[in-house]
């Protein structure tokens, strides 16, 4: 569900990226703490196989694409700052190779995506844990593909109100909430479903191996 | 790009433009500096154009069709304002391309270990991840004479996934020992 470059004003994403300083400075001290010879490779691995898995997408009218992000089987398996780490280095790598996602985008969708995505795989891990762990590792999956989908509509539906000519011709994103809501939070709601099966395989295939989980 | 400007000073300057198109919005600004860019990148314009093309036009088609339909239907349709978005998306896109032709990524991100760590990992996982891709594909061409039927293709895919997640792992691990053995996690 990136947003790609070009369609967020620098009112935007300049505040953006303050934050996301501060949230990957606070990231990286916690990493930089749980980083040895065990987790190095699974983190790379993982890192690697969101990347791949968001390679796979399909442009949505209504503002951005729809693919699997991958944050929540990081985001269960590692913490919400690893896996906020890794999913930015995921969207700094789709963008400068492939033009996925953009520069301008990042702090954005690092923030929506890889911070809020995480943190709400982990919360919803966290308060459905009693249900079992498919069901509690499904629905935190599927959140952590809704609830980022939700604020990236909000970041580009509010763009023709923030950033528009005299003549209210928009200057970047042209299509207000009424339509950026329903057009990207509608297809995100069935891609959560695949992220659910995705990452119940993957922490299925983490605990044949007897990783750590969250 | 290949001079005495270090590549974090080219990654500095490639974000200061990248900023500085979003503050242009006149669209015969954003052409004039789209032909600067093809001019200036030579040997590698085409490439980088074809690239640049293929890289948007699935995302802008979509957006910039919406747009028409609904301006029009509304009938506040203003065709300089597609000029102008798919004008500076092209930009932005062809110049993270050429950046990323002509300055060694690594390299640009050298003042941050952390970030050059997990990028190295990860550039080095994603190219495990081609190769095993592409040697199981052509090994599964090979056995099947005939087209496949959708169980054997579903067989293929879950033993090809369990084999891409062990390798992968492996490999990383592999890194990593190397990495220990050089003091990587000693800080």
């Amino acid at each position: 569900m990136h947003i790609p470059d070009g369609f967020l004003s620098p009112q935007t994403y300049l505040p953006a990226y303050a934050v996301a300083v501060g949230a990957w400075s606070w990231a990286a001290r916690g990493l930089r703490q749980s980083l040895d010879e065990t987790t190095v490779p699974r983190l790379a691995m993982l890192t690697a196989l969101a990347y791949g898995m968001g390679l796979v997408m399909l442009p949505i009218p209504g503002g951005t694409s729809g693919h699997a992000l991958g944050v929540a089987m990081l985001a269960l398996i590692f913490g919400v700052r690893s896996a906020f780490v890794a999913y930015s280095l995921v969207l700094l790598l789709q963008s400068l190779l492939f033009g996925a996602g953009g520069i301008t985008a990042l702090a954005i969708n690092a923030l929506a995506l890889g911070l809020a995505g995480a943190a709400t795989a982990v919360a919803a891990r966290h308060l459905l844990r009693g249900f079992g762990d498919t069901l509690s590792v499904a629905v935190a999956a599927w959140l952590s593909v809704v609830v980022p989908g939700i604020i990236v509509a909000v970041a580009l539906g509010i763009q023709p109100l923030i950033a528009h000519r005299d003549d209210g011709t928009p200057l970047f994103f042209p299509f207000g909430l009424d339509i950026s809501l329903p057009a990207i939070v509608l297809p995100h709601m069935l891609i959560g479903v695949g992220e659910a099966v995705l990452t119940v395989l993957v922490w299925r295939y983490a605990k044949a191996r007897k990783w750590s989980l969250r | 790009m290949e001079s005495a400007v270090t590549p974090r000073a080219w990654l500095v300057l490639y974000l200061a433009a990248v900023v500085a198109i979003t503050f242009i919005h006149s669209p015969g600004v954003l052409a004039a500096l789209l032909l600067i860019a093809i001019a200036a990148s030579a040997r590698l314009r085409w490439k980088l154009l074809r690239r640049a093309l293929l890289a948007i036009l699935a995302y802008n088609l979509a957006l910039s069709a919406g747009y028409a339909g609904l301006a029009l239907w509304q009938g506040n349709f203003v065709a300089d304002y597609l000029l102008l978005v798919n004008l500076r998306v092209l930009l932005l896109a062809y110049i993270g391309f050429w950046f990323v032709a002509a300055v060694d990524l690594l390299g640009a991100l050298s003042g941050w270990p952390l970030a050059t760590l997990l990028a190295t990992l990860c550039i080095g996982q994603i190219k495990t991840f081609e190769r095993i891709l592409r040697d199981f594909r052509l090994a599964f061409a090979s056995r099947n004479l005939v087209r496949p039927t959708l169980t054997d293709r579903s067989r293929h895919a879950a033993a090809q996934a369990q084999t891409l997640l062990d390798k992968s792992l492996a490999s990383a691990g592999e890194a990593a020992l190397a990495m220990r053995s050089r003091g990587a996690f000693d800080d």
